[in-house]
């Protein structure tokens, strides 16, 4: 203000701007005045307008009259106090209106003091915020039906787990029994009668005892597969080349009396759970084994290199390889590229690989030409090396 | 059972009348003649074993899913029990499961053996069990 104007010029243009500035109060908040005892003497339209009350209802009311119930003493004893002792205090509150619906508003009330430092009036200001807080009560019920639902879902899933152990105990035990049973007579019968037998009668007695042995090893690597997608992960960080050698060791008999020459380059960590993981291995290990019998030197190459900036750990082998064209079987439940009299197996091995790579988060690709080699690659995922 | 006090030195805990015909055909390959007293169930199991007096047998040999009294519940008693704790229990099973192995040696058995599906090597196996437990190894006395 300019100092050249006269004092009613100044009063009045003081009180114009701050009758502006109350008109844009109103236009944007909810404001009430109390004396100190919470008692209305001034409310704006927003006001009446959200609480339902005309202005004559509410002057000289206890702010009280639009009390919901909501909060608990200790919150509105908080404001009290906070109020009383000539702070501001701020924060969400639920009222009640004249018909007995609920609104939410952002308040602040700002106590005025008098000289003696006690307050001697407050200014409430608030804002209507009862749709935001439908909103978070929509989240928060949708979370609730969520959480419900998940639950739900971990129970049916626990369930189905635990039928699914249960049908693979079964068949774990009342499956083997039949084929012992088969295998054992067939047995008896060419020691006790075998004698009486033309040799084709003997051959085909054999093929009876095989056939049993073998339905057995597949009962076992198909419960050992189906096992895998059930049992937990323990991961932790894994070092590779302790694992790869573990694996050679286990697979000693394979490589009994033969011209083998292994490449073993350094590997880096890994991370996972090491007993799966070694059980990868000793499957990738074992086919390279298998697969390079009629090489001289048979050359199995274990190392890593890097796909697309990610880590891939690999076996290759100088053996019996195959058709890429093939390459899509490779990875299933009871698939062989090869037949049975030239290499014996379940079909079993390289799907296990896969779903422990997978549930890794990793993948398991492979690279092979016929007769000149395959080579195997995993990686880890996100989690993984 | 009418001859429940008759002594043995060995028990055979099986339900499944081959798997009993083919563990009797290989004892006897296996050149074992000891005494072998046959039970198809928990019940005539426990009956037998925990007679008075105790038939205090060399060796139990336990299938683990017959009926009634499960083969685990057979060796938890007999375990518990400390006039026939002393006995050693080899558990026979088709069973690969951890849980049952686990839980086998928990309750203190003193062999979990997986019946080979291969004859020959089902031969083998109970032809070394018991060999080993019945002539190999030294049981302990009966306490009275």
């Amino acid at each position: 203000m300019s100092p050249d104007k006269r004092p009613e010029e100044q009063l009045k243009e003081s009180l114009k701007e701050l009758g502006d500035l109350k008109a844009a109060l109103d236009e944007h908040a909810i404001v009430a005045m109390t004396d100190p005892a919470g008692r209305i003497n001034y409310v704006n339209d927003k006001f009446c307008a959200i609480s339902k009350y005309s202005r004559e209802e509410l002057i000289g009311q206890d702010h009280r009259i639009i009390n919901s119930s909501h909060h608990s003493k200790e919150f509105i004893r908080g404001l009290w106090t906070t109020i009383a002792r000539g702070q501001v205090w701020h924060g969400e509150i639920k009222n009640r209106a004249k018909d007995g619906t609920f609104y939410w508003v952002d308040t602040t009330i700002v106590p005025f003091l008098n000289e003696q430092g006690k307050p001697r009036q407050y200014i409430a200001i608030r804002a209507d915020i009862t749709a935001k807080k439908r909103g978070e009560e929509e989240i928060l019920r949708l979370n609730a039906e969520l959480e419900a639902r998940v639950r739900q879902r971990t129970a049916e899933l626990e369930a189905i787990n635990r039928e699914l152990e249960a049908f693979s105990y079964s068949v774990s035990h009342d499956l083997r029994a039949p084929l012992r049973a088969v295998n054992g007579f067939a047995q008896a019968v060419q020691e006790d009668f075998g004698e009486l037998l033309p040799e084709e009668g003997r051959r085909q007695l054999r093929v009876i005892c095989e056939s049993a042995v073998r339905m057995g090893a597949l009962i076992d690597d198909l419960l050992r597969f189906s096992r895998l997608s059930r049992q937990a992960l323990r991961t932790q960080p894994v070092d590779m080349g302790k694992l790869v050698r573990a694996a050679l060791a286990d697979l000693a008999m394979q490589q009994e009396g033969r011209n083998l020459e292994l490449r073993l380059a350094s590997l880096p960590k890994g991370q996972g759970d090491s007993a799966l993981l070694k059980q990868v291995w000793i499957n990738l290990l074992s086919n390279a084994l298998k697969y390079t019998r009629g090489r001289d030197p048979a050359v199995v190459e274990v190392g890593s290199a890097d796909f697309d900036g990610q880590r891939a750990f690999f076996v290759r082998d100088n053996g019996t390889g195959f058709d890429m064209r093939h390459a899509g079987k490779l990875f299933g439940v009871f698939q062989r590229l090869h037949r049975i009299e030239d290499y014996e197996g379940t079909g079993v091995g390289l799907a296990m690989v896969q779903r422990i790579v997978q549930r890794h988060g990793g993948r398991v690709w492979a690279a092979a030409e016929p007769d000149r080699g395959a080579t195997f690659f995993f990686t880890l995922g996100g989690t993984g090396a | 059972m009418s001859d429940a006090g008759a002594t043995a030195d060995l028990l055979l805990l099986e339900d499944n009348p081959q798997d009993l015909e083919l563990a009797l055909r290989a004892l006897r390959r296996a050149g074992i003649n000891n005494s072998i007293r046959v039970v198809r169930d928990g019940v005539e199991a426990l009956a037998w074993i925990l007679a008075e007096p105790a038939p205090m047998p060399k060796l139990i040999l336990l299938d683990l899913k017959v009926p009634k009294v499960s083969g685990l519940d057979v060796l938890r008693r007999v375990k518990e029990d400390p006039r026939t704790r002393g006995i050693p229990v080899v558990v026979l099973t088709s069973s690969r499961e951890q849980v049952d192995v686990s839980e086998c040696y928990r309750l203190g058995a003193n062999s979990y053996v997986v019946k080979p599906v291969e004859f020959d090597r089902f031969a083998a196996v109970v032809r070394q069990i018991g060999q080993y437990w019945l002539q190999v190894n030294q049981p302990q006395k009966v306490v009275e």
